[in-house]
């Protein structure tokens, strides 16, 4: 009797972490990221990064532009390797590949939007900033080390990154405006979130149903638990929707768009606009305050329909099979990523997790970068497992360093990369990611109890510009020498 | 007989890829192999950045998008006319 009460305390508490997760808040930032990660990898050729990363491209482009191609780019894993692998050994070499390898799964929009709605958007820019400058910081480094294999490796044309490309200027526009509709979602600023009219809807029950929900599956508000509201249940029905009429119209959406495309688009926008209203249950009826965020979504999805209709028919099946695409990979693992996180939150204690990261100690912070290069999760259940760190009393700083280790390195990873630029190489990256993440999270940590930004970024430059000068030293001491060489050959 | 490789660790987009290149082959009425390449270290042997990339009697004809089937069809020819 007692282990059926436990287990199904257990199954509440994962249901009740699913239904938080699938609110209002998180599809209103989750659903136009899908769909700007199909528009990157569907509309931006990829010529007009890549032809940054070339050989004869001066270091001081080719860094910047590899994490831009990392960001903008490599929003799946298909692409990660290849260009890895490409810069490395056709193009710029070692420092701007491992640059790109750093930043990729730290600068994905995907993840950036998550971790920005589900644990705040301060941890998020974190993140980004600190990722962008070590990503670069650790590309200096392994270029110094391995200097002289480096300079050795083939000699090759770079033809594969000669290649030239420019996005449409409706494509243009339709991008910025899907990051727009993105923002509007999101952004918790006065003109978004005031109500500028309020109507009532004559439904009763509304509020005994929520009552029933919140029964269902019960929620902490303390430890930054949301309950399923009776919005939420309605949105979470109309993505069971969008799930159905998607898999009819999107699977073969490249050999053509049919109603079932149609009625998954609507159903989208639908679910964009509801989630932006303000619904609150009421005995004699439902109160539903339009807010200014309910008319910046019409506004920006009336706005995506005009522009489509003068972008190419494929370029748009491409953008929507893209998009479907990354629903399918990532989507149905994060629910049951989430649903298992709810589960594990009521096995593990608060005080375990303080004791061990609960203030921004060198021993918390390395703690989770350890925990990150241990455990795989698969793309983007790790930002609802370090909320649940958060909720269980981790301090922000290890948790940046976990953040940060934990999309970075799994032994899968490890090895393929092995494979491309050996295993001491590899060996000797992962180390630096390690010593970096756990960096990260010790001065973002330091941020937050209360460290001066400007100090601390005036840090990171230094340390930067120390590591860039040294590098072009070597640089001109090795072409020197080679120099000097071949003079004595001749 | 045309060799045709898709180079691609077996994501969704390079199955796609593959049953486009299969209509295009049956919609010219060829007689082709068609062989998948999942592995990284053949794959980083040919000229592409991303994947998943058509290769068309070892020639790289398109990497990191999706071709429309017209588009391969025209490859298709063109091999065909070379070879």
């Amino acid at each position: 009797m007692d282990i059926l009460t436990f287990v199904s305390q257990l199954l509440r508490s994962g249901l009740g972490n699913l239904g938080a997760y699938l609110a209002a808040h998180v599809l209103l930032c989750l659903v136009p990221a899908f769909y700007i990660a199909g528009a990157m990898t569907a509309l931006i050729p990829k010529e007009t990064v890549t032809r940054f990363l070339g050989r004869n491209t001066p270091k001081f482009i080719s860094y910047p532009a590899a994490a831009l191609a990392g960001s903008v780019l490599a929003v799946c894993s298909c692409t990660i390797v290849p260009l890895f692998a490409g810069i490395y050994k056709k193009g710029a070499g070692l420092g701007p590949a491992i640059t790109f390898l750093f930043f990729a799964p730290a600068g994905n929009l995907l993840a950036l939007a998550y971790t920005g709605v589900v644990i705040g958007p301060d941890l998020a820019a974190a993140r980004l900033f600190l990722s962008l400058a070590f990503g670069v910081g650790i590309g200096l480094i392994m270029a110094l080390i391995f200097r002289r294999a480096d300079a050795a490796h083939d000699q090759t044309t770079d033809a594969m990154f000669a290649g030239r490309g420019a996005m449409s200027r409706p494509a243009l526009a339709f991008l910025l405006v899907l990051i727009a509709l993105l923002i509007a979602g999101t952004l918790k600023v006065d003109l978004l979130t005031n109500a500028y009219a309020q109507l009532t809807l004559p439904i009763a029950g509304v509020d005994r149903f929520q009552e029933f929900l919140f029964n269902l599956a019960p929620f902490d508000a303390s430890q930054g638990e949301e309950g399923i509201t009776a919005q939420g249940a309605l949105l979470i029905g109309l993505l069971a929707l969008i799930g159905l009429t998607a898999w009819r119209g999107m699977e073969n959406v490249l050999e053509g768009t049919n109603r079932w495309t149609l009625a998954a688009l609507t159903l989208t926008g639908l679910t964009l606009l509801v989630a932006a209203l303000g619904v609150t249950p009421q005995a004699d009826g439902v109160i539903l305050a339009v807010t200014g965020r309910f008319f910046a979504v019409a506004l920006g999805l009336l706005a995506l329909v005009a522009i489509a209709r003068q972008i190419e028919p494929y370029a748009c099946q491409e953008w929507l099979w893209e998009s479907w695409r990354f629903v399918k990979q990532i989507f149905p693992l994060l629910v049951a990523g989430v649903f298992v996180v709810g589960v594990l939150r009521a096995l593990i204690r608060p005080e375990w997790i303080e004791a061990l990261a609960g203030t921004n100690s060198i021993l918390g912070n390395l703690a989770g970068v350890l925990f990150g290069v241990f455990m795989y999760f698969p793309t983007l259940v790790e930002v609802p497992i370090a909320n649940m760190f958060l909720g269980l009393g981790m301090h922000r700083g290890p948790l940046l360093a976990y953040l940060m280790a934990d999309p970075e390195l799994s032994l899968q990873s490890i090895l393929i990369i092995a494979t491309i630029i050996g295993r001491v190489k590899a060996w000797v990256y992962v180390g630096w990611v390690a010593v970096f993440s756990a960096l990260a999270g010790l001065l973002y940590g330091a941020w937050v109890d209360g460290a001066s930004a400007w100090l601390l970024g005036g840090y990171i430059a230094a340390v930067l510009g120390a590591l860039a000068l040294a590098l072009y030293w070597f640089n001109r001491r090795n072409t020197r020498d080679l120099a000097a060489r071949s003079a004595i050959i001749h | 007989m045309l060799t045709i490789k898709v180079l691609g660790s077996g994501c969704p987009s390079c199955k796609k890829v593959e049953a486009v290149t299969r209509r295009a082959i049956a919609g010219l009425g060829l007689e082709a192999e068609i062989i998948k390449v999942t592995d990284y270290a053949q794959i980083t042997q040919y000229p592409i950045l991303s994947t998943p990339a058509l290769v068309i009697e070892e020639k790289v004809v398109c990497s990191g998008r999706l071709p429309s089937q017209a588009e391969i069809t025209t490859w298709l020819t063109d091999a065909l006319q070379t070879a």
